[in-house]
């Protein structure tokens, strides 16, 4: 996963996007025990120029990645063996990419979303397999109630949450 | 909801040693959090055995095609 990142900042690095994190499972991976998963979410902050009457275009992306060779399999494209599904961020989750935490995985640098907005971009999706996740970080992780109501509030999904 | 008796139900474990139900529980909870504590790169080794054990289990029940992140061994749990 090491070459996968180090792909992630690269396409940062030439302006192809302007920021990532890591959500779905492999984010909920980094906060609680390991289960089963198989793409990598990765949520992206597309560049200016690729946004086009409203449309966001993530062919310089894909071109870029698929002339240094890179494969598609089914809706993800293989970055050195991993299946990433690349998921423009609308308003809600660019904050939650702007605010997401720094870490390093083998000795570099990736950015994973912060277990608040993390419980509250699984809440928003509110599938059973997100809702889950949802029960694994507040079980296994500190979660910062004050900080996590805030969110749920902005983004009216405080009741969604209080029915869990 | 396990009443009070089931609860402190006794069972005898490896080497003779006896728990109750509730202490059983208990340590199933203690070892989740454990292992979520463990840094990325282990979880991420465990990942990928996983999903070896889900592509086999898989192939045998229903010889479908389930995938195995193909990242170089280092990354990989021995």
């Amino acid at each position: 996963m090491k070459k996968t990142i180090a792909v992630l900042n690269q396409l940062r690095k030439k302006g192809l996007i302007k920021n990532y994190a890591i959500g779905g499972g492999i984010a909920t991976i980094f906060y609680v025990e390991p289960f089963f998963t198989y793409d990598l979410d990765v949520f992206i902050i597309p560049s200016g120029t690729v946004k086009k009457q409203n449309l966001i275009l993530l062919s310089p992306i894909y071109n870029y990645l698929q002339a240094k060779g890179y494969k598609w399999k089914g809706e993800h494209i293989l970055i050195e063996g991993v299946p990433v599904q690349f998921i423009p961020a609308d308003e809600f989750e660019k904050e939650a990419v702007a605010r997401a935490k720094a870490v390093e995985y083998e000795g570099i640098k990736t950015r994973v979303l912060a277990p608040e907005y993390l419980v509250a971009v699984l809440l928003r999706a509110g599938r059973k397999k997100d809702l889950e996740k949802i029960e694994k970080l507040l079980e296994q992780t500190k979660i910062d109630r004050r900080k996590l109501g805030a969110i749920l509030r902005k983004y009216g999904l405080s009741k969604k949450f209080d029915l869990l | 909801m396990p009443g009070k008796k089931a609860s402190q139900m006794k069972i005898v474990m490896r080497g003779n040693r006896i728990i109750t139900r509730k202490e059983l529980f208990e340590k199933k909870e203690k070892f989740h959090r454990e292992q979520a504590k463990l840094p990325f790169e282990e979880k991420i080794k465990i990942l990928i055995r996983l999903q070896e054990i889900a592509k086999s289990a898989h192939k045998s029940t229903s010889g479908g095609k389930l995938g195995v992140w193909k990242i170089p061994s280092k990354s990989r749990s021995k």
